[in-house]
């Protein structure tokens, strides 16, 4: 694996309403490096997002009070969290088309049951990329 | 009729003959009279078919005899005719017979069935398919379909299909009514005569909306469930992959992440269960054993178990019992599985710091039980009280309070309506919160 220290340090906000999935990547990228903040709706991790400013974003889809995807809509209607990528853990990857996810600029999906080091991975992945881009 | 006539001996006669004749028969027979002699008197009666000589035989017998022949071959070719016309008139008859049931058949049908010929004229229309299309299918026999039809998507796919010449084709259309739009299967099939011309059209509609929902409900279960089956597994594996990294640096975390799986699988088999219970009710599977069972205990026994996931929310649980006979016959793993499924549900969807209370009464005068679970929670819209039993249904407004199958309630409906012979009933106020409740007959007290 391609060493990127930069990375380490990273904001990073997990949302979920499973308290153990959040737990879990909590723990897999704290222990890689990774400033770890958590919410466990869309509508909480909207209000942190806009307050920490996250170097990254991964979030369930089907939540309460607020879906990953309306909290997505949200964020990218919002200057200061536009531009904030998303990584999208899903048992449901199917629900969302491509059309949307491009429209919503969403960088990966990945599917729950899913793997921590494959997670940790793209989040490395997508990081990579933002920091080229810019 | 006269003249002479030879005999067979020879001999001349006078002959004198009178076709008998009626309006309505035409001829029916012949008087004839001969004289060389003797006088001899015949009438030959077509209808009694039998001759009847008056009489004395003269010589001219064989004269007699040749008219006779003649006026038998006129019977005969008469009663041959007279049979071909009531062969055709029976035909004719069974023709309009078989014409009659056969439309009696279509017009029996409950799907919509329409034919008509290659100009599009309509020449039968049943009477589904008139209330379908608003028209008097009687009166519109021969009119063409785009004069009675208004619904352009139909008229256009019968064209179509006439003018590609599609021997079978299927449509699925949608049609507004009143009560809302309703899908229908539209099978066309066209009608070729001998030279393989097309010479008509017919369709049947066959309405497919509840399919159609059920189909949409089928999905949305899978949907569903998948992802309930989807969330207890992805913890399952991703802890069992940080133990087998060694991201569990010391013995606490690694003895947490056991944990976690463990009550990760434990959930994971009761939504399979729950799956499975209503599956083997509903297919009167499930293995029922009964015996007297105390609603008391019930009561308390779920509430017990509840209390800790409320205590999460920091919801109170009150459990309430009269201390009268409330013994029913029932299988007790099943009847604590209703009750625990209410007081879940309860806790569920009550907001933090709300109350749950579950309690019980004996109506006596009816020989029931009955078992109250009454939330301070979000309650259920009106239009959706009703449907809440239902298997796979979620209340739309709750979906973002909680996450569900739409297995549970509709379990607690298949226990006690099914299994137990009780009811189950819901009363609910959207925003102050819901009554579920039970009812299961009193069991028969022991005799000491």
């Amino acid at each position: 694996m391609i060493e990127r220290p930069f990375m380490t340090g990273k904001k990073v906000l997990v949302v979920d309403d499973e308290i153990h999935i959040v737990h879990v990547v909590a723990i897999k990228l704290r222990n890689n490096g990774y400033e770890v903040l958590t919410a466990e709706n869309g509508c909480e991790g909207y209000k942190i997002a806009c307050q920490e400013k996250p170097d990254i974003i991964v979030t369930d889809f089907q939540m309460p009070a607020m879906t990953g995807l309306e909290m997505i809509e949200a964020l990218r209607k919002n200057n200061e969290t536009a531009v904030i990528p998303v990584i999208m853990l899903t048992a449901r990857g199917f629900a969302i088309e491509d059309k949307q996810k491009e429209s919503l600029r969403i960088s990966d999906c990945l599917s729950k049951p899913f793997s921590p080091k494959e997670l940790l991975r793209t989040v490395e992945d997508v990081l990579h990329e933002a920091v080229v881009m810019q | 009729m006269g003249g002479a006539v030879s005999s067979c001996a020879g001999m001349v006669c006078a002959f004198a003959g009178v076709p008998i004749f009626t309006a309505a028969a035409g001829i029916i027979g012949i008087a004839a009279a001969v004289t060389a002699g003797y006088a001899y008197t015949c009438i030959w009666n077509k209808v009694e078919k039998v001759s009847v000589k008056l009489g004395v035989p003269c010589g001219a017998g064989g004269a007699l005899a040749s008219i006779e022949n003649v006026i038998e071959r006129e019977k005969v070719q008469v009663d041959k005719l007279r049979s071909e016309v009531d062969q055709l008139n029976i035909q004719i008859m069974l023709s309009q017979r078989q014409r009659r049931n056969t439309e009696e058949i279509i017009y029996s049908i409950r799907d919509a069935v329409i034919v008509i010929d290659e100009g599009e004229q309509i020449l039968l229309a049943n009477d589904t398919l008139g209330e379908l299309f608003d028209f008097d299918p009687q009166a519109g026999k021969g009119k063409t379909v785009g004069q009675v039809i208004k619904c352009p998507e139909f008229t256009n796919i019968l064209r179509q299909s006439k003018d590609s010449k599609t021997r079978h084709s299927k449509h699925d259309i949608t049609i507004s009514k009143p009560d809302g739009a309703r899908i229908f299967s539209c099978i066309i099939s066209c009608i070729y005569d001998e030279k393989h011309n097309i010479c008509g059209v017919v369709s049947v509609l066959h309405d497919v909306t509840r399919e159609k929902e059920i189909s949409q409900m089928k999905n949305e279960f899978v949907s569903h469930v998948s992802h309930e089956l989807k969330t207890p597994l992805a913890s399952i594996t991703a802890y069992a992959e940080m133990l087998a990294d060694g991201e569990a640096s010391d013995e606490a975390t690694r003895t947490e992440f056991y944990s976690i799986i463990q009550s990760q699988a434990q959930r994971l088999n009761r939504l399979i269960e729950d799956i499975l219970n209503i599956s083997r009710i509903e297919s009167g599977l499930v293995k029922i054993s009964k015996e007297p069972v105390s609603i008391t205990l019930v009561i308390r026994d779920s509430a017990e178990m509840i209390k800790s996931y409320a205590a999460e929310k920091n919801i109170t649980v009150h459990a309430q019992t009269p201390i009268v006979f409330d013994q029913v016959m029932a299988d007790k793993d099943m009847i604590s599985q209703v009750v625990i499924n209410l007081l879940s549900n309860a806790v569920k969807y009550t907001p933090a710091g709300g109350q749950v209370s579950i309690s019980s009464e004996v109506n006596e005068m009816d020989n029931i039980v009955r078992v109250l679970v009454t939330d301070t929670g979000v309650g259920i819209p009106v239009d959706e009280v009703e449907r809440v039993f239902d298997k796979f249904y979620r209340v739309k407004a709750n979906n973002k309070v909680a996450k569900g199958t739409g297995l549970g309630l509709n379990l607690v409906k298949q226990i006690v309506e099914k299994v137990h012979d009780g009811r189950v009933f819901v009363s609910s106020k959207q925003g102050q919160g819901s009554t579920f409740g039970f009812e299961l007959p009193l069991g028969v007290r022991q005799s000491s």
